[in-house]
């Protein structure tokens, strides 16, 4: 229970971050384009999103042997994770700028008054790949989660979840979520992601953990404490 | 064709963020594994311990000036 709990929360929490930049994306291209097209090119990224999920999710847990599947997807995860802590870290650190909506919002508005000769499909096209692009992370957390732990239905719960709160929230407010705190959330996901990571992989090495799934709890805490001292070691005044 | 080259760079950037940090971590991984094969559990502090080392290592590499 605590498992998949466990599974669920970190499914949510990484594919909320991701829904939020696809929003960002697609939010820019209905205000200033109308919505149809945007919406359409949506649906069709979620519904190419959710066949991957479901053609690569059952195969790898069909078809590769549970310690081959821990290996790699752990080592994939940790490095994913990892990933997301390194750049967490220069950003807490004031070493590179935060990552800004509001600024993304923009960016991407006056981009598409330069493109507003263009036809109409290119509303579709330009939600399409956001959404797409943005979701492929998504699909690799919640595989690699879900998979790994037999968790899919926690794993695909989150993702799915995550998403309708990002999208009902930015139904209501109409503007990019800049409250969010992305930043720290991809801290905190990172952390989490790399000591499932490295849970995963060492048990697929053939490794027993000291108290089992308790253990990642302890994995939480070396990370974070190895995350606080780089930030303390290269701390800068912060960037804008 | 230009959607495609981007998911296909979209999904190499999800794992690998600078190519050094990759290979050092799948070194360790690897040696994680001879360890374990070899020494158990006891072998996870270890592993442990350089997967967390090399985090702020390459974060000092990162925030230092080019030379």
């Amino acid at each position: 229970m605590g498992q998949q709990l466990f599974i669920f929360g970190a499914a949510f929490l990484g594919s909320a971050v991701e829904s939020v930049e696809a929003l960002t994306i697609v939010l820019a291209v209905g205000l200033t384009r109308g919505w149809r097209e945007p919406l359409l090119g949506t649906a069709a990224a979620l519904a190419l999103l959710v066949a991957l999920v479901l053609a690569f999710g059952q195969l790898i847990v069909t078809t590769i042997p549970d310690s081959a599947l821990k290996l790699v997807v752990g080592t994939l995860l940790l490095l994913f994770g990892l990933r997301w802590l390194h750049r967490a870290v220069l950003r807490s650190a004031g070493v590179v700028a935060m990552h800004d909506e509001e600024h993304a919002y923009n960016q991407a508005v006056s981009q598409l008054g330069d493109a507003a000769s263009r036809r109409d499909w290119v509303g579709f096209v330009l939600a399409l790949k956001g959404v797409f692009l943005e979701g492929l992370e998504v699909v690799f957390i919640v595989i690699a989660v879900g998979g790994t732990g037999h968790g899919f239905p926690a794993a695909i719960a989150g993702g799915i979840l995550a998403a309708i709160v990002v999208a009902a929230t930015g139904l209501v407010v109409r503007r990019p979520l800049a409250r969010v705190p992305e930043n720290t959330l991809k801290y905190g996901v990172g952390v989490i992601l790399t000591s499932l990571g490295t849970f995963w992989a060492a048990e697929g090495m053939g490794a027993a953990w000291p108290l089992d799934f308790v253990s990642i709890l302890g994995l939480v805490v070396v990370y974070f404490a190895a995350s606080r001292v780089a930030i303390a070691l290269i701390r800068r005044p912060a960037l804008a | 064709m230009r959607f495609l080259r981007a998911a296909a760079r979209q999904v190499v950037g999800l794992f690998v963020g600078d190519w050094l940090q990759s290979v050092v971590v799948l070194l360790i991984i690897g040696a994680g594994w001879f360890a374990v094969t070899r020494f158990g559990a006891p072998a996870l502090v270890p592993l442990v311990a350089l997967l967390a080392g090399q985090l702020v290592w390459f974060a000092r590499a990162a925030s230092s000036p080019p030379h």
